[in-house]
């Protein structure tokens, strides 16, 4: 039943290891950000460790956009886009396999860059930093299962590249909000009663963009 | 006989606008504020808590707009839609107007970084989206679908600028209406009551008249279109 999506996952993937186009240009992208933000903003140990949380974040969506950008763009250059539309399956299958693509070459590039991280605002290791798993998980999958729809709304247009920041950032906000304030809850080892219930609000709220995706992507696709 | 509704709407809004000017510029009592500026500004709240409400109105209108075109494919429903943006989007300018010229004299600054503000800002730069979705598409059915969607996906943060101030701590105000330890005195009550709906009226009126438009391009469009071919 989900044969569509693991092909198009699979052959996604395979295009990324060989190439490794996306994840090379996120991580490069993301060290760019550490080193500007350190002389944009000059400022004591004490408030880097306090705005740490929100540059991981500004580091793992920023870059996430190339992926999101590549997704679609790749697809509609080879005429694949037309092609994807003809056939005879479920657009929702073709939304869960791009989907499940851009996720994992976004995990895999966070988990690229977490420790360069974690040397670079000399963050100390501990048990407590397991938690930092489902928040990444949940704000990733927040961020992609918006991103890879509005990416394949954008990609019919002439700009695409602002167009999908323009549709992306807003409504995937409350997403980022959320998550930059549990992972500091995380970072600063001051994870409160309230961290369990905004997790679930950003579960809840994955589900919700990840099932309507799924069901619209079919008008996506058409002419 | 569409004509005939407008004007007896537009001799309505008149005199609705005219009735609610009076009522809160010279009607409702004062309220009890230490500060002169604030009893002043507080007048603002008839004006900046209706338009948000109609912003709300009109992003829903949107919404199901989105849903009903998706599930009929009847134009009258994009247009409809589309229209209920712009003027959600007017009504949400109005919003983050009236709020800072409030703010400055009982805050003592025109604008802060508050989950309340922010949201609203939020609200608006995503049907202001939606709205340059459709400016870099050509006319035709992939517009419709591709702005129906966004239409759709797009409400859903809606309620989240509405919870926002019990979800998180807030410095605005609590909604008076919606709650039960609010409660505003009765001519207050109903003078707030009177502008939301004379700014109903004023959405109804409006909407209408964009969707007449909206029409009529249509129709001269594909007159051209005849034309070119011929």
């Amino acid at each position: 039943m989900m044969r569509t999506a693991i092909s198009i996952l699979k052959k996604d993937l395979r295009m990324e290891f060989r190439s490794k186009e996306s994840i090379l240009a996120m991580w490069i992208f993301s060290l760019l950000i550490f080193v500007i933000f350190n002389f944009t903003f000059e400022v004591s140990r004490l408030v880097m460790l306090e705005i740490a949380p929100g540059l991981l974040w500004v580091a793992f969506v920023f870059s996430g956009m190339f992926g999101l950008n590549q997704s679609f763009a790749l697809e509609k250059e080879n005429g694949n886009l037309r092609a994807m539309a003809l056939m005879p399956v479920d657009g929702g299958q073709i939304y869960v396999g791009k989907f499940l693509s851009v996720t994992i070459i976004m995990l895999m590039f966070e988990a690229l860059i977490f420790p360069i991280f974690i040397i670079f605002y000399d963050l100390h290791l501990s048990l407590g930093m397991f938690k930092l798993i489902p928040v990444i998980l949940a704000g990733t999958i927040g961020f992609t299962s918006l991103g890879t729809i509005l990416s394949a709304v954008a990609v019919h247009t002439r700009n695409q590249q602002i167009l999908l920041s323009l549709l992306l950032w807003p409504l995937v906000s409350p997403i980022i909000i959320w998550s930059v304030t549990l992972s500091g809850m995380v970072l600063s080892g001051e994870v409160t009663e309230a961290f369990y219930p905004l997790l679930l609000r950003v579960g809840a709220f994955d589900v919700i963009f990840f099932t309507l995706s799924y069901m619209l992507f079919d008008f996506i696709l058409e002419d | 006989m569409r004509s005939t509704i407008d004007k007896i709407l537009l001799v309505i809004l008149f005199f609705a606008f005219l009735v609610s000017i009076y009522l809160i510029f010279q009607w409702v009592p004062q309220i009890k504020a230490s500060n002169p500026a604030e009893q002043i500004a507080q007048r603002i709240f008839y004006f900046h808590v209706p338009s948000a409400w109609l912003g709300f109105l009109a992003f829903f209108v949107v919404f199901a707009g989105s849903v009903a075109y998706l599930m009929t494919r009847n134009r009258k429903y994009e247009l409809i839609s589309v229209a209920s943006a712009e003027i959600g989007v007017l009504f949400i300018t109005l919003v983050l107007i009236t709020g800072p010229i409030w703010a400055k004299p009982v805050w003592g600054i025109w604008w802060t970084w508050d989950v309340r503000l922010t949201s609203s800002l939020i609200l608006w730069l995503i049907y202001v989206a939606y709205l340059m979705l459709r400016r870099y598409l050509p006319d035709g059915s992939k517009r419709a679908n591709l702005s129906a969607v966004v239409g759709i996906i797009g409400f859903m943060d809606v309620p989240i600028v509405y919870y926002s101030i019990r979800w998180w701590e807030t410095q605005h105000p609590k909604a008076v209406m919606a709650s039960s330890e609010g409660s505003l005195a009765a001519p207050m009550f109903f003078a707030f009551m009177f502008s939301l709906a004379t700014f109903t009226l004023l959405y109804v009126y409006l909407i209408r008249k964009r969707y007449q438009l909206l029409t009529l391009e249509d129709t001269l469009n594909k007159q051209f279109k005849e034309m070119e071919i011929l």
